[in-house]
């Protein structure tokens, strides 16, 4: 339980508003009395709650608490334990509460199957990172550079994003399969079927769909901000484009990349749904090898084990990146 | 004029002269790329062979009707709304209080309330649902219902959150202070002032958190027993065992939802404050 603790280092919480609090006191008090009194039953909890404020409010630590306590504990209770439960149940043998062991790691990390898995996994997500920041970047630069709607582009380009992932999924399903959509008109016009459906490149077609307008917005956010003097800057000293992209706007605009790329390659190193819908027998991604172990083989541990592996390779993305200057956590509020 | 300078000038001279257009092509081909498999969508739903022709030779309502009278699929679509309605009232009340907390009151903990509310975004979507399932179902023992809300409330929180918290940070605390001034306490001040400010924000939040919450999958897939499914759970079983041309029917209610409420969000308040994840 996150409260004992949080009122314990709630040491420090801010006496700015205590003086005023006090100073105002005697007049809050007297409103809630007053609105209690002569209002009815709305007034009389209206008044309550006036009353519960200004007792809260000579106790700022315990307002605080009031506040950022509830969402405080939910996230952690049903977000951060859950995350530390998996760390614990992955040392079990076969179910939760089983002996201690480390064999759910030794079996994965020893078996040829897993770390091929693991191997692809991460080849298609360096794949699908690439092919995604490149055409995403692209994206972000024409609308910031060179339109005038850009509020509706990024409209358009953001849509699709809400939709389910499934439904996005069978759209695909739909144009690649033999003699789907992609088919029919390649016939039309006279050219073979491709039959893509259940091939590496129907794999990177489907992440590049679903992932393309997450990544066009940090692009877009750090293309916005750029400052466009530093751009006239460099052509009026003779650079061209090409050399004024490298040589300014790319590094000016990294952190965006950098965030772009680690929200594209998280999600798809944890993927179950795009390689079991899309792929073939030979596109098994580390995430559906979980999925398994949760809906047919039912060895947990085995499956939270896993989980641990990928935890790992993100936390290493996380830190690289990081280094790398992306402002992933940069969710405003931290300047004061 | 350097050897580099002389092999690469040309490119130079042609990116120059052609930026614009090229520009142009991208932004078409790309927005072309992300509507096509839309379109088809649509398109196939009025489609009277099934899902298996194309182009089809006729175009039907009958799959509408289809839908229409599927008891299955209409359970599903209220087994849905079950869960995203609670779980949407719920996570708009918890971000307005973490972007309250966050934005006015300087406390221990306040950076690791942001990272929290931000967290469930990165950690990939498998990770928190095998996590979930183990402590919710294996070690708690909660009921599915339970669970499944509480799975969804997780989900939504850091994008609600998102679009909440720059609202309440924008909003001109001049405003509060003269309510005060005028003798209104913290809570009357809140319901009078604040509240009618944020509101907008407050309400996309919402309607982004209810949207993610009608198409969310991946936890709930975990988390959730074999009880009855929710709209996602069953799409997913009907394209991985019978594939019947109702899915694209139910495609386009997914569509319609999306669309319907990311526009009404988008109308509330800025664009980019939605497109930062």
């Amino acid at each position: 339980m996150p409260e004992p603790s949080r009122s314990d280092d709630g040491g420090a919480a801010e006496s700015v508003d205590e003086g005023t609090a006090e100073s105002v006191d005697g007049r809050t008090t007297e409103s809630g009395g007053e609105l209690a009194t002569d209002g009815g039953s709305v007034s009389g909890v209206d008044g309550r709650v006036s009353g519960l404020t200004t007792y809260l409010r000579e106790r700022p630590r315990l307002r605080t608490l009031a506040i950022a306590g509830p969402p405080y504990g939910l996230l952690v209770v049903f977000f951060a334990i859950p995350l530390l439960a998996m760390l614990v149940v992955s040392f079990q043998a076969d179910q939760i509460g089983g002996a201690w062991t480390l064999r759910n790691y030794t079996d994965f990390l020893t078996s040829d199957t897993y770390l091929t898995v693991v191997w692809r996994t991460f080849l298609i997500s360096v794949q699908v990172t690439a092919i995604v920041a490149a055409v995403g970047y692209a994206l972000a630069y024409s609308i910031v550079r060179f339109s005038r709607r850009t509020t509706l582009l990024l409209l358009l380009v953001i849509l699709p994003f809400w939709t389910s992932y499934i439904i996005r999924m069978y759209a695909w399903i739909n144009i690649l399969q033999s003699d789907g959509v992609l088919d029919s008109v390649l016939n039309l016009v006279g050219l073979p079927a491709l039959s893509l459906l259940y091939t590496d490149t129907a794999v990177l077609i489907g992440f590049t769909y679903v992932w393309l307008p997450l990544a066009v917005l940090p692009f877009y956010a750090s293309l916005t901000n750029l400052d466009g003097d530093l751009i006239e800057a460099s052509k009026d000293l003779g650079a061209g484009p090409i050399r004024t992209f490298l040589s300014v706007t790319l590094p000016m605009t990294v952190n965006g990349v950098v965030t772009g790329v680690v929200l594209v390659f998280i999600p798809t190193f944890g993927s179950f749904i795009t390689p079991r819908l899309l792929g073939g027998t030979n596109n098994v991604m580390i995430g559906m090898v979980i999925e398994n172990q949760f809906k047919s083989a039912f060895n947990w541990p085995f499956g939270a084990a896993i989980g641990m592996v990928i935890s790992v390779v993100v936390v290493a993305l996380l830190l690289l990146a990081t280094r790398l200057g992306g402002g992933l956590f940069g969710t405003g509020g931290e300047e004061s | 004029m350097s050897a580099i300078d002389r092999v690469t000038d040309p490119f130079e001279r042609f990116t120059q002269a052609h930026a614009s257009r090229m520009a142009s092509l991208v932004v078409v081909t790309v927005l072309a790329f992300l509507w096509l498999p839309i379109g088809v969508l649509v398109f196939m739903s009025f489609a009277d062979g099934g899902v298996l022709s194309f182009p089809p030779d006729e175009l039907t309502l009958r799959w509408y009707r289809v839908f229409l009278s599927n008891d299955a699929a209409l359970d599903a679509i209220v087994t849905t709304l079950t869960i995203s309605v609670p779980a949407t009232g719920i996570t708009v009340a918890l971000s307005t209080m973490i972007a309250y907390a966050v934005d006015r009151y300087v406390f221990p903990g306040r950076n690791w309330l942001q990272l929290l509310s931000t967290l469930p975004i990165i950690v990939p979507l498998v990770v928190t649902g095998v996590a979930m399932v183990l402590f919710f179902n294996g070690t708690l023992g909660l009921p599915d219902y339970v669970s499944v809300v509480i799975a969804h409330v997780i989900r939504t929180i850091p994008f609600a959150t998102l679009v909440i918290l720059p609202t309440f940070m924008s909003f001109d605390r001049g405003l509060e202070e003269a309510s005060k001034d005028l003798g209104a306490d913290e809570f009357e001040t809140f319901r009078q002032v604040t509240l009618p400010n944020v509101f907008p924000g407050v309400v996309a939040g919402g309607l982004l958190a209810f949207t993610l919450s009608f198409n969310e999958f991946v936890y709930t897939y975990f988390v959730k027993g074999s009880g009855d499914p929710t709209l996602p759970v069953y799409i997913w079983n009907q394209i991985r065992y019978n594939v019947t041309p109702e899915v694209n029917v139910i495609s386009v209610v997914f569509l319609g939802v999306a669309v319907s409420m990311v526009l009404a969000a988008v109308s509330l308040t800025r664009v980019d404050l939605i497109a930062r994840r």
